[in-house]
């Protein structure tokens, strides 16, 4: 893939925390308007890669690029400003304001004319959420919080979208309406990197799929060729 | 049944006045995590400062507010970054403990830069020493305006935080800090900004309670575990809940002062204190 044509691109990026190291040279692609899922088991590393591309987290070595330009070891809200919107896992909304409130300070750094389109347009995305603006995020089920989250993110205005584990803690029938936004996204030419434990879920929602294990890329092709790899399965096992 | 109104009225313009202190610690606690045991310290300096000014300064003592809201806000400021802002990496667990024993310092010295600088002895400000009555009730003028002002303040700061939008992020940040950082906030900026204003409300607190009551150096602690007893009461990062637990504090004072007597009345918040550590030490968390 030519670099016009990549939106997000990691090389060889390796990250961790202290003395750990959890990435070993993690490269992958993500082109624009596409779904790409990262399979991993717990602890496999995806958390941690999402942090890194996020700013949270500065790689030790390795180039994280936006549309050709460097963004590795910039600060989260300078990540946030270049393009990258992040749903964070575990949602992280906050409990005590309302979902006007989320909708409005994920969009604070647009103009008032583009928040206000962005907004028509999470409330075209969420019909939900319009019903339940003014009402607290604390109060919503797990699905509207996730739906919460995902809006907050998408208000920033994005061209990348990090979506991590938005299944968690969701019964399987509200994660599939979850993921029916994503063909949506993909129609606004927002590019999805999204990180998933489940593999028919992962599968079921992206066009291409990368498998993380102990911090490495271990696999990758597109969803139909992985569903069908007994390797994706054995790496899932352990074997 | 006038006695006990007059009992409710000392102690809704008692808890008035503690109003402010509990916002302002409540607004660095909940933002920072940070145990800022330094807070009274900022609120008696702030206090014998405008002792100083009135006597140095005839015009209203009033005017000592956006003095020591200014110069303690610059304080904040300055101390912020260099003194708490390092330890904000190190988990959320570790950033609370080690701002506790930091703050526990700087409050030995910002307590001796009192003494040194003021004296050992009780200050009281004689400003608006006359009483009102109003149907039978007996209103000290200084209590009230020192009252009223805490309390406009304390509600200016809610106006601010749930109707601006640098007061929504800073709401947010608290509320989690993963998820401001998910969406661009500089959650440093909004720390900083957060500590100054609390440390400059605590010196408006400071100008208010010595209209109310004397005041002396070493007394700072009284008034960082009162605040602490606030927020307990009232729940962390909860500001209705908050300045309604400073009201019913300031009513259980008077009424405790009035049937016992002024040395249970200044003994009860320690007691409280002591009684919600044991009894609900999930008050002191951060919310989640």
């Amino acid at each position: 893939m030519s670099e016009a044509a990549t939106a997000l691109a990691l090389e060889d990026v390796v990250a961790g925390y202290g003395p750990v190291t959890i990435l070993h040279e993690v490269s992958l692609v993500l082109g624009p308007g596409e779904v790409v899922v990262v399979l991993g088991a717990n602890g496999a590393g995806k958390t941690t890669l999402f942090r890194a591309i996020a700013g949270l987290l500065a790689p030790r070595s390795g180039h994280i690029r936006l549309y050709g330009e460097a963004i590795e070891g910039r600060t989260a809200h300078a990540v946030t400003r270049a393009g990258i919107g992040h749903v964070p896992s575990g949602r992280e909304l906050f409990p005590r304001l309302t979902v006007a409130d989320h909708l409005d300070l994920g969009g604070r750094l647009c103009l008032p004319a583009r928040r206000a389109e962005l907004k028509e347009r999470m409330f075209g995305l969420f019909p939900v959420l319009h019903e339940r603006r003014q009402q607290r995020a604390g109060t919503l089920s797990g699905g509207e919080q996730q739906m919460v989250a995902i809006a907050r993110a998408l208000m920033t205005d994005p061209r990348v979208l990090l979506l991590d584990e938005p299944s968690t803690g969701l019964a399987p029938k509200i994660v599939i309406s979850v993921f029916e936004i994503l063909p949506l996204l993909k129609a606004q030419g927002v590019s999805v990197l999204l990180a998933e434990q489940s593999l028919t879920l992962g599968l079921s929602a992206a066009d291409r799929a990368y498998v993380l294990d102990h911090g490495r890329i271990v696999l990758s092709g597109s969803a139909s060729e992985l569903a069908n790899d007994r390797r994706v399965v054995d790496t899932y096992l352990g074997r | 049944m006038l006695l006990a109104l007059q009992l409710l009225c000392d102690g809704v313009l008692l808890g008035g006045t503690y109003v402010l202190i509990a916002q302002s610690l409540n607004l660095i606690f909940g933002v920072m995590g940070v145990v800022n045991l330094a807070h009274g310290s900022f609120i008696v300096l702030a206090g014998l400062f405008t002792v100083w000014f009135a006597a140095h300064a005839a015009i209203n003592p009033l005017l000592a507010i956006p003095i020591a809201f200014v110069v303690l806000f610059g304080v904040g400021a300055l101390l912020q970054p260099v003194l708490l802002e390092p330890l904000m990496g190190l988990g959320a667990q570790q950033a609370e403990l080690l701002s506790l024993m930091l703050t526990f310092g700087l409050d030995y010295v910002l307590i001796e830069l009192g003494l040194q600088v003021f004296g050992s002895s009780y200050v009281s400000l004689p400003y608006l020493q006359s009483t009102w009555s109003v149907a039978g009730l007996t209103i000290s003028k200084s209590l009230l305006v020192g009252s009223a002002f805490a309390a406009a303040l304390a509600l200016l700061l809610s106006f601010w935080l749930n109707h601006t939008g640098f007061g929504k992020t800073l709401l947010a940040a608290s509320q989690s800090e993963v998820g401001a950082v998910s969406i661009g906030i500089n959650v440093r900026l909004v720390r900083l900004v957060a500590f100054a204003i609390g440390v400059g409300l605590a010196g408006a607190a400071g100008v208010l309670l010595i209209l109310v009551e004397p005041m002396a150096a070493e007394t700072a602690d009284d008034f960082t575990i009162l605040g602490f007893v606030l927020i307990a009461l009232g729940g962390l990062g909860d500001y209705r809940g908050v300045a309604i637990a400073s009201v019913l504090l300031g009513i259980a004072q008077s009424a405790v002062g009035f049937a016992i007597g002024g040395d249970a009345e200044s003994v009860l918040p320690f007691v409280l204190l002591i009684l919600f550590m044991a009894l609900w030490p999930q008050r002191f968390r951060r919310a989640a």
